[in-house]
């Protein structure tokens, strides 16, 4: 994925393939479970928070979830060329790709088991090898995205 | 968290200071953000910065205070503001919680 800044937007151009993985990663969202252990620490908190941030964040994977079936049969949004598709991004739209893609990432190690900083390859088999290659994409996207935000 | 490219900054490389003394505080939440090896040091990095609207630098500050310490304590604020930036945190999958600062 190329992706080059143009005024206050960036351009995406996506080969044939990298569309359709880029989509695949897209309907996975969300891969995080809603009940993730620790995601609010009970510690000290007021039940009243607690329930409050579960709830935003429940909402706000609805609100993500219809997001993206939106973006992703936007007749207009992808424009196909002959060898690949372009489309165009703004700020926010980045930042909103990132927290999908990352839910997507995360959610794939969280499969995983949590494994530490070194994801072995040896972790690798037939049930790990689509949680993991998830994750490796979805970083790979991520990355992309934060360096054209860099530039 | 996956090492990408180097920080400018080491943790202990500059002091935050105190701007208040903590006598003078009223009662509030320490936003802490929790290590996840999963997530790239650049993108906790940019997250820090669009949350907070810090600088790279206290950014990757805080950013390495999770890698190396397993936790980070990156604002201590009243209950509704702590609970919008653990909020904020969580919609980028970070592992974020707030505490009663007791």
């Amino acid at each position: 994925m190329k992706i080059v800044p143009a005024g206050d937007k960036f351009v995406c151009q996506l080969g044939k393939r990298e569309k359709n993985l880029l989509f695949d990663l897209l309907k996975l969202y969300p891969c995080i479970p809603a009940a993730r252990p620790g995601a609010t620490k009970a510690a000290a908190l007021p039940e009243t928070s607690q329930r409050l941030l579960e709830e935003a964040l429940a909402e706000q994977r609805t609100t993500n979830r219809l997001q993206i079936q939106k973006w992703l049969a936007d007749p207009h949004r992808f424009e196909e060329t002959e060898t690949s598709w372009r489309f165009s991004l703004s700020g926010p739209e980045i930042e909103w790709l990132l927290q999908i893609l990352n839910d997507v990432r995360v959610g794939s190690w969280l499969s995983l088991g949590s494994p530490d900083e070194k994801l072995e390859l040896s972790l690798l088999n037939a049930k790990t090898a689509p949680h993991f290659w998830t994750m490796q994409l979805a970083g790979e996207f991520e990355m992309r995205l934060l360096k054209a935000l860099e530039a | 968290m996956v090492e990408t490219a180097a920080p400018e900054v080491t943790p202990g490389s500059i002091q935050e200071v105190e701007e208040k003394s903590r006598s003078g505080l009223e009662p509030g939440f320490l936003v802490i953000c929790w290590n996840d090896p999963v997530n790239y040091m650049d993108y906790v990095t940019h997250v820090f910065q669009k949350v907070f609207g810090w600088a790279k630098k206290k950014a990757e500050f805080h950013m390495l205070q999770v890698h190396e310490q397993g936790k980070s304590v990156l604002t201590r604020e009243s209950m509704e503001k702590a609970e919008h930036f653990v909020h904020q945190l969580q919609r980028y999958s970070l592992h974020a919680t707030m505490e009663s600062d007791q």
